[in-house]
């Protein structure tokens, strides 16, 4: 699945919930996506899909929200959980 | 340099710097072709306490297209693991390294590599051990003797090493980056002074290499030995890359985060491309994007900036290439397609038409009896841009080309400038020393042993 194929379905996805709901249900589409071939790169498996979960808003208006945690990233559309991750970020 | 510092971004990060990418046909064991992907580019050999080593953070991946989409389709990459038996010292080594497992050296490396084709992940070997750098006679006696302890046979044909050797990448920075002041031209350049010898910027430096060798048919579309330099199965496109992960956290007390899918930050397929071609504010770019991506390069290779220089640079000395207008496809057949059959006799590396920065091998030429460091530009078909050895000449052979020594091949009524077959930086493959075998780059200098930079 490409790049903007996944997506347009985690977008999709996306705006049918909200918040954690949503992220879970990316987060498990994202794992069973085949990465793009030219970008597919190798790691051990203890290396993929733990540790600490890093969060990251281009740009809050957009709503689009890149959650990264191991070897993986997920991008989705989320407007309320950019927008409360902007807040927080502003200390409100 | 090849492609040593070469991007604004790449050049504050030089452990996935690559600096720079070779192929050819092994000359002491045909039947197999060598890869070597460089790195950490001018590494002081005195360069401790902490010396030189990859990245436990990077992904250094060699990349083989054989089918001409400008995709890899065969790649083995290489992920380092540190393992520091006592943080208590600040030493490199507490001793003597008379051993690649020493246990007075301090702070080893280790690596694995997996091999991918078309998707499907193999691991071919873990828990390879890295050679130490070259300290000094003190601390690393009988250097070489110790490094050869890293090269390492991994199955099915396969050998492999990686670790610090001696840059075998020559050429005059000083002279190149200062205004293209070519010392053996000088009295032809506009600030003209005394012709002088060239001086090899990168001499004594050491760099830290993956080194690759694998039979032909590892590679090869079709998975056979191709014997037939004439069929598109005997054509594969070489590059080297590095990757990191897309986010980086600084927390405190010194830790770091890496998180996220992998993002390519360096690459290299020909020698120079990124560095000369490629215009500053897109060279970041250049070093994030696939060979397949690489038509929107295409004006840069078809008018390259330093063509329109050297006439500028040198008056009256290249009156004829000061007025080629046409799109230099000469250069876009040696850089971005391959030369198709007919352009050269009994020679072809076409591999199709997509426009891709490849480092393009003909595995079905054999090695030369006697090579000549200016490859196919010199009569040698084993050499660039067929591959890439060791010793190839890349800057002198880049120099001429762009300088229309190779325009006829496209343009048979062109008539080069005299100066444009004869242009070179005053170095040859004397400049640095190789080996005559696997891993094929020199033996690192020794820190000790090495005095800092003098002027000329």
């Amino acid at each position: 699945m490409s790049e903007l194929t996944r997506r347009n379905f985690v977008t999709k996805s996306a705006g049918a919930a909200a918040g954690v709901t949503a992220l879970g249900t990316l987060l498990s589409a994202e794992a069973e996506a085949k990465p793009r071939r030219a970008h597919r790169k190798a790691g051990g498996a203890s290396r993929r899909g733990s540790g600490p979960v890093v969060a990251f808003v281009r740009d809050p208006d957009r709503g689009e929200v890149s959650v990264m945690r191991g070897e993986r990233r997920v991008t989705i559309r989320d407007r309320k959980l950019a927008a409360a991750l902007s807040r927080a970020a502003a200390g409100r | 340099m090849s492609s040593h510092r070469e991007a604004p971004a790449i050049s504050k990060d030089p452990v996935a710097d690559n600096t720079d990418t070779y192929a050819f046909v092994s000359p002491d064991d045909p039947t197999t072709v060598t890869i070597i992907a460089n790195y950490l580019p001018l590494e002081a050999p005195f360069g401790g306490p902490n010396f030189f080593e990859f990245g436990d953070d990077v992904s250094y991946e060699i990349n083989v297209d054989n089918d001409g989409d400008g995709y890899s389709d065969v790649t083995y990459v290489f992920r380092f693991e540190t393992r520091v038996a006592n943080p208590d010292t600040f030493l490199y080594n507490t001793g003597q390294i008379t051993s690649i497992s020493d246990p007075n050296w301090n702070r080893k490396q280790f690596y694995s590599i997996t091999r991918i084709v078309d998707g499907e992940e193999r691991t071919l070997a873990t828990g390879l051990p890295c050679p130490p750098c070259n300290v000094g006679p003190a601390s690393t006696p009988n250097y070489a003797k110790l490094a050869a302890q890293a090269i390492r046979p991994i199955g099915g044909g396969r050998t492999v090493f990686a670790g610090q050797r001696l840059e075998g990448f020559y050429v005059d920075l000083g002279a190149i980056f200062d205004l293209g002041d070519l010392r053996p031209f000088e009295q032809f350049h506009v600030l003209g002074s005394m012709n002088k010898a060239g001086v090899n910027a990168t001499a004594n430096f050491s760099v830290h290499s993956i080194a690759l060798k694998v039979p032909k048919s590892d590679l090869s579309r079709s998975g056979t030995t191709p014997a037939d330099a004439t069929k598109r199965d005997a054509v594969i496109g070489v590059w080297a890359s590095a990757s990191r992960q897309r986010s980086l956290v600084h927390e405190d007390e010194g830790d770091r985060v890496w998180a996220g899918d992998w993002v390519q930050v360096s690459r290299l397929g020909n020698p120079l491309v990124n560095e000369v071609i490629i215009p500053m504010g897109k060279k970041d770019l250049w070093n994030s994007l696939q060979p397949a991506d690489d038509k929107q390069f295409l004006s840069y290779v078809q008018k390259p900036e330093l063509a329109g220089l050297l006439p500028v640079l040198y008056p009256g000395v290249f009156k004829n290439l000061a007025k080629v207008k046409a799109p230099r496809a000469d250069l876009v057949a040696i850089l971005l397609t391959g030369l198709p059959a007919g352009i050269v006799p009994g020679f072809q590396n076409y591999t199709g038409p997509v426009y891709a920065d490849e480092l393009r091998l003909n595995m079905a030429i054999p090695p030369s009896k006697k090579p000549n460091a200016l490859g196919i530009l010199g009569g040698d078909l084993a050499g660039f841009p067929n591959g890439r050895r060791v010793f190839d000449d890349v800057v002198s052979v880049e120099l001429r080309a762009v300088a229309g020594a190779t325009y006829p091949l496209v343009d048979p009524g062109y008539k080069p400038d005299a100066a444009a077959g004869l242009l070179t930086d005053g170095l040859d493959e004397t400049s640095t020393s190789y080996l005559t075998s696997f891993p094929y780059l020199g033996t690192p200098q020794g820190g000790y042993q090495t005095a800092p930079l003098a002027l000329v």
